[in-house]
């Protein structure tokens, strides 16, 4: 007897008993969607995590003034001691390197912005020209930041887009003067919507000289300065440079943190690994409860079917075929099954990405391969107890059986 | 030698501790070619006799010798490839898958002895219109008489050409007129050289077998052998 009268015959069983087909179709397909689906949100949750750090600009080496206790760039560490300034001085001196192609030190506060009687409470960002590249922003109207000597604190303002709207309506705000606190500035560019980075929109927000912003909240400190290099390779030497520079500039102290995005983003990787290894086991959980399902439900198919199987030994059916005939059944109600969930769970995902554009639930690869093999690995194993039983009945009391 | 040879064959079956002797001590010869009939009360032994004649069950002691080769020796996959080669066995309840056609079910004894597909399908067909069903290959059991569904099983237990047909009360389930039917074509199959043993309690089907065997409580009480053979 040849592979494909067994699978002919296994067929044929399973195509004429559809209640049951479909109750084991349905369990296997249940396992190998979840898995699917499951490990597609994990990934979609990395996915969104890492463009979100990518916004922040690539290759970048992030200085924070205070020492953080944990080494190695968790963001929120906490600090110690008294804080020595992080000044624009030593954010100068870091431009000063072969392989550094951008400096963008950075002030952040809040202010109320004013224009003809009308007020807002906003974000505001003191920066300098190297921002615009670095953080990937688009002018939507005028310009950014020109280069000039970082420690004039020039009257000069961009704003976002929404700022624009609410304060200027549909007039150009480009050459207008906006009142920050207590100083008046003039609009020189409108940024274009970028999205947000870190929760924060640039739509939303004031962006100044970064001497102005020191003036403006009477702080001597950076609160970041982000050194950008030219390549991926050269980040750690860029980071020595700082962290050397700047010691230097304090006087042999290391009184700043020093973190590459590149740590930041490895992170979190481990930590979405570890997620999604997590939900997969989940889904792992559920194609082992199938293929119990499965088992039962053959046990239940070999003991309704034991006067077949009786009549199947008394025309020459050895032990073996027998076997052969209900694994090779198990096999093919997991192989249907887990198609079925194959697609269930590709279609699922592309409906969840099109109904939630920025959500990409697109599975990996080798969760949909080790989610179809484990599905049918589980029929075949959970169908061989019930298989075995059929092998082994006696042919007489088999036949005896009979409804 | 004798096609079938049964010395001291005793079969014991242990019912909740006690022991049931359901055949004591049978000897027995029967040669190619012979048409017996196997009689006895209800219970007397002659469906176990038939199960081991056609190596479904086994002897609790004694030796059952088919071709001259003692079958207690063999093997579960050499008893299959005996049952599926020299025996084929016909019952009182038909025994058809139901899922399948007359054709599939005639078809089973050749698929599992690994007969090409192409060969198989001639051969059931012919088979099947030699027993009138030539217009019923696609049909399922219960869409047969049954009369016809006794014919499909007949067809499947000769399709191999096996050399022993055993058949336990087949016209047991069947009215007087089918019944007739099912008798005839094994007689026809006999007539062709096949040894044929038919249990059955109906007395005039009894009485045509050229050697009439009679059990009583596990024993062969009687086997009379007509002369017309
Ligand atoms: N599997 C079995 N287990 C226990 N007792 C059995 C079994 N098969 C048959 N018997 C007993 O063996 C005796 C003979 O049974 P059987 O051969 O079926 O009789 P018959 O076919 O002549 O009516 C009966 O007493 C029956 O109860
Ligand atoms: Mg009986």
């Amino acid at each position: 007897m040849n592979s494909r009268d067994i699978f002919r015959y296994s067929f044929q069983s399973i195509e004429r008993s559809a209640g049951r087909t479909s109750l084991m179709l349905l369990a296997m397909a249940i396992g190998v969607a979840a898995v699917i689906l499951l490990t597609g949100l994990g990934e979609a949750a990395r996915r969104y995590v890492t463009n979100e750090f990518v916004s922040l600009g690539t290759n970048l080496v992030i200085v924070m003034p205070g020492k953080s206790e944990t080494a190695g760039g968790a963001i929120n560490a906490s600090f110690t001691g008294s804080t020595r300034a992080l000044t624009i001085e030593d954010a100068i001196a870091t431009t000063r390197h072969a392989n550094v192609v951008g400096v963008a030190p950075l002030v952040v506060g809040a202010a109320t912005v004013q224009y003809s009687g009308l007020e807002r409470e906003v974000p505001v960002y003191g920066a300098t020209k190297d921002m615009l590249s670095i953080r990937k922003w688009r002018m939507a109207e005028g310009q950014f930041l020109s280069e000039s000597d970082w420690t004039l604190a020039t009257s000069i303002c961009v704003i976002g887009s929404t700022v624009s709207e609410e304060l200027f309506a549909n007039s150009s705000p480009i050459g207008q003067w906006l009142r920050v606190g207590e100083s008046r500035f003039r609009v020189i560019g409108v940024i274009g919507n970028t999205g947000t980075s870190m929760g924060v929109s640039t739509d939303e927000v004031v962006i100044v000289p970064v001497a102005s912003a020191m003036t403006l909240f009477n702080t001597d400190s950076l609160f970041r300065l982000l050194v950008e290099a030219n390549s991926r390779e050269s980040i750690d030497s860029v980071r020595l440079f700082v962290s050397n520079t700047i010691k230097a500039r304090h006087h042999g102290e290391e009184d700043v943190t020093v973190i590459t995005q590149d740590a930041v983003l490895a992170t979190f990787d481990d930590i979405f690994n570890v997620l999604t290894f997590a939900v997969a086991g989940i889904a792992a959980i559920s194609l082992a409860v199938a293929g119990v399902l499965i088992m039962n439900v053959m046990l239940v198919a070999v003991s309704q079917r034991t006067a077949e199987v009786g009549l199947l030994k008394a025309v020459g059916a050895a032990p073996r075929q027998i076997l052969a005939f209900f694994v090779a059944e198990a096999a093919l109600l997991s192989l249907f099954g887990s198609l079925i969930g194959l697609g269930v769970g590709l279609a699922g995902s592309w409906i969840a990405s099109r109904y939630f554009p920025s959500i990409d639930m697109r599975p990996p690869a080798w969760a949909v391969f080790a989610g179809v093999l484990v599905a049918i690995a589980t029929g075949i194993a959970f169908g061989i107890i019930p298989a075995q039983r059929a092998a082994k009945l006696n042919p007489v009391e088999a036949l005896a059986k009979a409804k | 030698m004798s096609q079938i040879e049964l010395r001291n064959v005793q079969r014991i079956f242990s019912v909740g501790g006690e022991e049931v002797h359901a055949l004591r001590d049978i000897d027995l010869k029967i040669g190619n070619g012979e048409y017996i009939s196997l009689m006895g009360p209800s219970g007397s032994g002659k469906s176990t006799l038939l199960n081991l004649l056609g190596l479904l069950d086994r002897p609790s002691s004694g030796n059952y010798l088919l071709d001259g080769r003692d079958t207690t020796t063999l093997n579960d996959v050499e008893q299959a490839q005996a049952r599926g080669g020299k025996i084929g066995f016909v019952f009182q309840s038909f025994h058809l898958v139901s899922r399948l056609t007359a054709r599939e079910n005639v078809e089973l004894p050749l698929m599992l002895s690994g007969i090409p597909i192409a060969q198989r399908k001639s051969r059931v067909a012919d088979l099947l219109a030699e027993m009138g069903l030539a217009d019923r290959l696609d049909h399922r059991p219960d869409q047969l008489s049954g009369g016809q569904r006794q014919r499909v099983a007949i067809a499947r237990a000769t399709v191999t050409e096996p050399e022993l047909i055993l058949a336990d009360e087949p016209t047991g389930n069947l009215d007087s007129k089918s019944g007739g039917e099912v008798i005839d074509i094994l007689e026809r199959l006999n007539a062709n050289g096949k040894t044929l043993i038919v249990v059955t309690h109906d007395l005039d089907v009894g009485d045509r077998a050229h050697r009439k065997l009679k059990m009583v409580d596990g024993l062969l009480a009687k086997d009379l052998r007509s002369n017309a053979a």
